[in-house]
């Protein structure tokens, strides 16, 4: 639900910044250092990896002035206080005039944007809306007004993308970085806006062409993205997820589909269900399992995150940081951020199946 | 006046009009801004107020995109609720007071299904109707309409309490959900329209909710509710009684309890 910022309720957060020696040496070499919000993610060492090597996404299809419009947009439909503000302060830092940020962000007609650019808005956010997730025409209409394909596969990428950091940033409430922002409005931002926008617009070597092996977790979906460095980063993320020890890998395979069936994704459903049968649930247990968020295959734990998952797909911050809570109250710290991760992870690959439709 | 300092006037007197052209037309860009501004500023708190009439979600969509809202057909769970003997209440208190009562106590019903993914979508009197599954899908629609009723069922224990304090006579529901496909969107015409739901779903509901009071149990669903619940909720059916408009009698079940882990509300 699009929102301006200052309407955007926000809790405290949830857990606080954790300095771990080997990931500040690890974030140092591979990202160029570590940061509040992947220092809340810390404990979960594929989760704080995502979050640094998505922020740092190379892009090598879509122009970057889409990629600013997509970051403003997306975060702001999905009311994240963290990523929005630090949008508007990127794009500040980048030269958008306050006026035309403004204009974006209320739809306005006359905003100072081609028809390319206005479309290219509708379609993040009708993406990350999801309700229903964009059909393929929205995509042709991309085409006919100059996009190429593979433009289009980094879009939903990067929209899904977006989507990750702004959920693990509002179940978490990460708090909004202040400086940043104020950042943006002030007369050193604009001094030191060539530097700026330099180190904002950094990007790590992700490689291109990378081909998902056979029988890889979502490897159809994956490999809607080949040919980008997305696909890589995509399977790096969903790999990782699953071979970490902290939830068992059957309740995050339930995760991925309870938020398919949410949104009625065709592809990442049954791909789950294959999943689950290498864990040992059959078509039946499953479909019972999905039906009812329940299963006495699952221990009161894994019962808790699982019915919590659909929370993640459709809120406002402020609900889901309550329940969010609550459910750290109920299974742990460790567990909780590892969920995080993977509900924010499987909203984003059925958003990325979306190209598949 | 030399040919050169002549030209050099000229000049000077179009770059003066050029000036207070480009001046003027700066000012009416900023006037018509502002204008726009204060154009977007009534439309959101229209929009904020209309949000109490109709469900946010159907205000923002309507906003966004009137043809997403066409009715069309769709399942959805529906819960039908009512307050036995609030008639003969409305007889015994003074309007305002009462009127205070009915505000408090949808205020709690409307916090308890919502909890729970439901919209309410019509105050009717002391009538309450709400939707689950009927703007968005939700596959978990008719769990979620139990375990809405179950909270509705606490939300009143609470509220009856306060009112019990203030010496006011304590309020009894009925609730009656069903679950068939509708046909849901915006309807009416060019005078008059509203987010609603058509079909017999909706009177299947209603009646199922007058037949607490025959049975004397406050929460009935019917067996197409039933059929989409596992174990862990506690049923007992309930003898099968003639309805007004159905060939049958129709066979309903209380809800006694669920082993479902609480969401916060």
């Amino acid at each position: 639900m699009a929102q301006l910022l200052s309407e955007i309720e926000w809790g405290a957060p949830l857990v606080p910044p954790v300095v771990l020696p080997e990931w500040e040496t690890e974030a140092k070499q591979r990202y160029g250092g570590s940061s509040d919000y992947t220092r809340r993610v810390a404990p979960i060492p594929w989760l704080r990896q995502t979050c640094a090597a998505w922020m740092l996404c190379p892009l090598t299809a879509l122009p970057v002035r889409l990629a600013d419009l997509s970051f403003l947009v997306v975060s702001q439909e999905n009311s994240c206080r963290y990523c929005y503000g630090a949008a508007r302060a990127h794009m500040r830092i980048l030269g958008y005039p306050e006026r035309v940020i403004g204009q974006i962000e209320r739809e306005m007609q006359l905003a100072e944007l081609d028809e390319t650019e206005q479309a290219f808005i509708r379609f993040c956010r009708s993406l990350a809306r999801s309700n229903p997730r964009p059909a393929r025409a929205q995509r042709e209409e991309l085409m006919r007004l100059g996009l190429t394909e593979q433009q289009i596969k980094e879009a939903a990428f990067l929209i899904a993308n977006n989507c990750f950091h702004n959920r693990v940033a509002s179940m978490l409430a990460c708090p909004p970085v202040v400086v940043y922002e104020r950042l943006g409005r002030s007369i050193l931002g604009r001094l030191l806006r060539p530097i700026l926008a330099t180190a904002n617009r950094k990007s790590i070597p992700v490689p291109s062409d990378f081909v998902a092996p056979e029988g890889a977790r979502f490897a159809r979906i994956t490999g809607a993205l080949s040919g980008l460095p997305a696909a890589y980063l995509l399977d790096r993320a969903l790999n990782g997820a699953f071979d970490s020890p902290v939830l068992s890998r059957r309740l995050k395979a339930l995760m991925f589909a309870v938020v398919a069936r949410m949104l009625e994704c065709s592809f990442c459903e049954p791909e789950s269900r294959k999943l689950l049968q290498s864990e040992g649930f059959d078509e039946a247990e499953t479909s019972a399992c999905l039906a009812s968020l329940s299963s006495p295959k699952l221990d009161a734990k894994e019962s808790a995150i699982l019915a919590w998952t659909r929370e993640t797909v459709r809120y406002q911050p402020a609900e889901l940081q309550k329940r969010t809570r609550a459910l750290c109250d109920a299974v742990g710290t460790e567990a909780t951020l590892e969920a995080v991760g993977v509900a924010a992870l499987a909203n984003s690959t059925v958003r990325v199946a979306m190209l598949l439709a | 006046m030399t040919p050169s300092a002549l030209l050099w006037l000229l000049t000077l007197a179009a770059g003066i009009g050029l000036l207070a052209l480009a001046l003027r037309q700066r000012a009416q860009i900023r006037q018509i801004e502002r204008l726009l501004q204060d154009t977007y500023g009534k439309l959101e708190r229209l929009q904020l107020h209309f949000s109490r009439f109709a469900p946010n979600d159907v205000v923002e969509r309507l906003a966004d995109s009137p043809d997403d809202l066409m009715a069309s057909r769709r399942m959805v769970t529906v819960l039908f609720a009512d307050l036995k003997g609030f008639t003969a209440m409305c007889e015994r208190l003074d309007p305002e007071l009462m009127l205070q009562i009915l505000n408090g106590y949808f205020r709690e019903m409307s916090r308890a299904v919502t909890a729970h993914h439901g919209r309410v979508t019509e105050l009717t009197g002391d009538g309450l109707l709400a939707l689950f599954g009927a703007l968005e899908p939700n596959p978990w629609q008719a769990q979620d309409a139990v375990l809405g009723a179950l909270a509705m069922r606490e939300a009143l224990a609470a509220y009856n309490r306060t009112l019990r304090a203030r010496g006011l006579p304590e309020l009894d529901i009925g609730v009656g959900i069903h679950r068939g496909e509708l046909l849901a969107g915006v309807m009416g015409n060019e005078e008059l329209s509203k987010f609603g739901v058509v079909g017999d779903t909706i009177n299947v509901a209603a009646r199922v909710e007058r037949l607490t009071r025959d049975l004397a149990v406050d929460l009935l669903i019917t067996e197409e509710v039933r059929g989409e619940l596992d174990a862990r909720f506690r049923l007992r059916g309930m003898p099968a009684l003639p309805v007004k408009g159905k060939a049958e009698p129709l066979r309903t079940y209380f809800v006694e309890s669920a082993q479902v882990a609480a969401q916060p509300a």
